[in-house]
């Protein structure tokens, strides 16, 4: 039998079956086509304009290199005039950044991009493991977490810079949206689907150019194009419903490999569908800008360091415990009648009431405001964001033999100063 | 605590936690409850669900209409049975009813083996619910429907049909289809259209489902992963669907292994003219038979088991997912749902990115077909 030609230019041979939809191509054509899509997914969605000042948020990972990769080629390609900067965060884990870090310096060699590197204790005043000193191993996945969402927005204000682009993949955005249906989030999940978060009003933006990227293409890219990436080992299994929406997606895309793209089209659609009230998101306004992910634990397909780890399915049983005692004080109030023998109910609905029950909502239908922190103007829900929260129970407790100055002050003057600074040098 | 007070609180623990008479044989979430507690708590979810349906006033209305499609499983079968004694009560009080059913079976496989079956269980059914209408079609009878656009499934219209018995044209069609989950999504679309188009020629002005909670949690999922998400509203709500008439599921507030017990309780006599799926458990996701919708049940079979609150957190969750207006929008050819201008098809969204990437088009225009239709039929 003859090699199989390519399925677009037909005269090489194929050497790649397309994990999206099977189509057999050889491998300058996937390139190619891999490069259009991304291209395509940047000018239909008006990502940028000319002149913009990108950081990508970069890990070492796959995906952030790549996105590197392919931004360096399609800047250059058609001219988006786009300043591009590496942006990597430092949690300050003794040796756990080691390596990624390295490929990232290797990266901005290699792709010609400047590197900025941030460090928690420049951010926050705190290094992971001085966080872990003071408050012990338990916990401080919370710490972790938080500082961790907000850390690239704050280093990308830090370099003056106002929109962030990061890695996630069409995997990651089918899985956020199975997660959400999962554990009943209808806001997050409208929210999840926009390849913007943030808007003109925002500080700082937040996009996702490789959406419609399926991460076994992105592998296969990184592979053929010989990027140079590391692969970075988990150390926490993600919590139950990410992990639960994980093995879905997996399932799916075995079963029928456009699931993936599927479950995204679908996420799309029903975001339409979520009533503003839970929202908060007027369907007015252009569909693809939404509210920003600030406080939202949508952007934990980060892998490593995000560190939800706890012990898994703990997360399914507190919801299902909450879910149970909501149900028990709800059909304590409704359900009178059910202790009443089944034909003597009836008869009753039959002959009084012709009034329904009043149908359970507003509880869970509270509307989301989105305002900006008190402390640090970061966007938050609440008067004072949760890593400002957080600074402050540590900066409460810490040690006095560290800190000579005035603990209260010390913190949150230092991270004013820095973003003053920040402000005035970034022009 | 003495030995002896010990003993009672054993006993009582034992005892039925509703009516503290009967011995405790069955649990409802976590509260251990006797036989009778179990059946009337299935029961009494069932009957509150079809509030629409008690007797109003006392003019003597004509009972509305009500088609109620069985299949046989426990599902469909305990609705039957809880409807029949809700019904009963009614005659029983006021010596009329509100509604009355009109029982469909409709018949997914072909052969005569199987035609044959299912014709004798019917009419079991009849003589053990005598007071319905009961009629049943073949799934090939969806071919001889109006309104589906036949040329976007590749098959020629109903009337230019080459004198080949219906049944082999369903085969046919279904055997054409490649993906295992493509062909159950058309056989469920088509299987929706017959019942919805029963339903409307002998005058029912709704349809009466036996999904469970845990049923409509999987098809939430199932939905979405088809690329179906825009039809959820019309596909786990009660209310009026699309098609002219309402949807409802009697049946939502019940997990599915608390109706497969009720349908299984001694005192119902109904196992025996029920058909007990096997269980999905067994199904390997890397088989070529599996489809989306094996994946799901299998699933949930598994969420249900351990965390039943979530399964229906989750139709709680979809159920406030606001139907679309349907101005603006053209009836999908297949499923007839409603799409939204300029969103029909696979192509030509932000996920479709470049024609090279396209399967060529076999031939021309097909009219309007929704994305999750477009997506079973081309690929
Ligand atoms: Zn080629
Ligand atoms: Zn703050
Ligand atoms: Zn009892
Ligand atoms: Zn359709």
């Amino acid at each position: 039998m003859a090699p199989a030609l390519c399925a677009i230019c037909r005269t090489s041979r194929a050497l790649i079956i397309r994990p999206k939809n099977h189509q057999k191509l050889c491998k300058s054509c996937f390139i190619a086509i891999f490069e259009a899509e991304i291209h395509h997914t940047i000018t239909t969605t008006s990502l940028f304009s000319p002149g913009d000042r990108i950081a990508i948020g970069a890990s070492g990972g796959k995906d952030s290199t790549v996105l590197a990769s392919v931004l360096k080629t399609l800047n250059e390609r058609y001219n988006y005039g786009l300043e591009l900067v590496l942006l990597s965060i430092d949690e300050g884990i003794k040796g756990y950044r080691d390596d990624s870090l390295e490929t990232v310096k290797r990266n901005a060699v290699q792709y010609d991009m400047p590197l900025k590197i941030v460090g928690y204790d420049e951010l926050y005043g705190w290094t992971m493991d001085q966080v872990v000193e003071a408050i012990g191993k338990k916990g401080n996945c919370t710490y972790c977490g938080v500082f961790r969402r907000q850390a690239l927005d704050r280093g990308a204000k830090m370099l003056g810079i106002n929109h962030v682009v990061t890695g996630h993949n069409a995997d990651d955005v089918a899985e956020t949206i199975l997660m959400n249906l999962l554990r009943g989030d209808l806001p997050r999940l409208a929210r999840s689907t926009s390849i913007v978060t943030g808007d003109a009003n925002s500080e700082v933006r937040r996009s996702k150019p490789l959406k419609y990227a399926y991460e076994k293409e992105i592998v296969l890219y990184a592979h053929h194009k010989k990027l140079d990436y590391f692969t970075t080992e988990c150390l926490y299994s993600p919590e139950a419903f990410r992990g639960s929406a994980r093995s879905l997606i997996k399932n799916l895309e075995r079963v029928r490999p456009s699931a993936i793209l599927d479950v995204v089209r679908s996420g799309e659609d029903m975001a339409k569908l979520v009533p503003e009230v839970v929202s908060g998101v007027s369907h007015c306004k252009s569909q693809k800008v939404s509210l920003s992910s600030a406080d939202g634990e949508d952007e934990g397909a980060g892998g490593c360091g995000s560190v939800n780890g706890r012990n898994s399915g703990g997360e399914m049983a507190d919801m299902e415990k909450k879910l149970r005692q909501d149900e028990e004080a709800s059909s304590r109030e409704v359900d009178i009648s059910a202790s009443i023998p089944l034909s003597a109910n009836s008869q009753k609905h039959d002959r009084i009431g012709e009034s329904k029950p009043p149908q359970k909502m507003g509880k869970k239908l509270v509307r989301q405001t989105l305002g900006t922190c008190k402390k640090c103007g970061y966007m938050s829900s609440q008067d004072i964001c949760k890593a400002c929260t957080l600074l402050e129970g540590l900066n409460r407790n810490r040690p006095k033999i560290e800190i000579e100055v005035d603990v209260e002050d010390e913190e949150s003057s230092t991270l004013r100063r820095r973003m003053e600074g920040i402000a005035l040098g970034a022009g | 605590m003495s030995g002896k007070e010990e003993t009672v609180e054993l006993l009582r623990n034992s005892l039925c936690k509703r009516c503290h008479e009967e011995n405790a044989t069955h649990s409802i979430r976590s509260e251990q409850v006797c036989h009778k507690c179990f059946s009337q708590y299935v029961t009494t979810k069932a009957v509150k669900r079809m509030e629409t349906y008690r007797i109003r006033g006392s003019s003597a209305k004509p009972p509305r209409k009500l088609l109620l499609p069985l299949s046989f499983g426990p599902s469909s079968a305990s609705l039957l049975h809880i409807l029949d004694q809700h019904i009963q009560g009614q005659y029983d009080r006021m010596n009329r009813a509100a509604y009355e059913l009109f029982v469909v079976h409709i018949d997914l496989y072909v052969d005569p083996v199987d035609r044959k079956d299912s014709s004798e269980l019917l009419e079991k059914y009849k003589i053990r619910f005598p007071r319905h209408t009961y009629s049943s079609f073949g799934l090939e009878d969806a071919l001889l429907l109006d309104g589906i656009e036949w040329k976007s499934l590749h098959i020629g219209q109903p009337n230019e049909s080459d004198g080949k018995p219906t049944t082999e044209r369903l085969q046919h069609l279904l055997g054409s289809i490649l993906s295992a989950t493509s062909r159950s999504d058309i056989a469920s679309t088509l299987l929706t259209r017959l019942l919805v188009d029963v339903a409307k020629r002998n005058s029912c002005e709704g349809i009466l489902f036996g999904d469970s909670t845990t049923r409509l949690a999987e098809k939430t999922l199932t939905e979405t992963a088809k690329g179906r998400g825009f039809s959820l509203p019309w596909q786990v709500s009660d209310g009026d669907a699309p098609y002219g008439l309402g949807f409802n599921y009697p049946l939502r507030d019940l997990l599915k292994k608390e109706i497969v017990i009720f349908s299984s309780l001694a005192t119902h006599t109904l196992a025996e003219i029920i058909i007990y799926q096997r269980t999905s458990s067994t199904v390997s996701a890397s088989s070529k038979l599996t489809t989306i919708d094996d994946l799901m049940t299998q699933y949930f079979e598994s969420v249900e088991e351990n965390y039943p609150s979530i399964v229906a957190n989750v139709v709680r969750t979809s159920s406030k997912l606001q139907p679309t207006s349907i101005l603006d929008t053209t009836a999908c050819g297949l499923c007839g749902l409603p799409v939204a201008e300029g969103t029909d098809g696979i192509n030509g969204w932000g996920g479709d990115q470049n024609s090279d990437s396209r399967p060529e088009i076999k031939d021309g225009h097909y009219g309007v077909l929704c994305y999750g239709c477009s997506r079973s039929i081309n690929g």
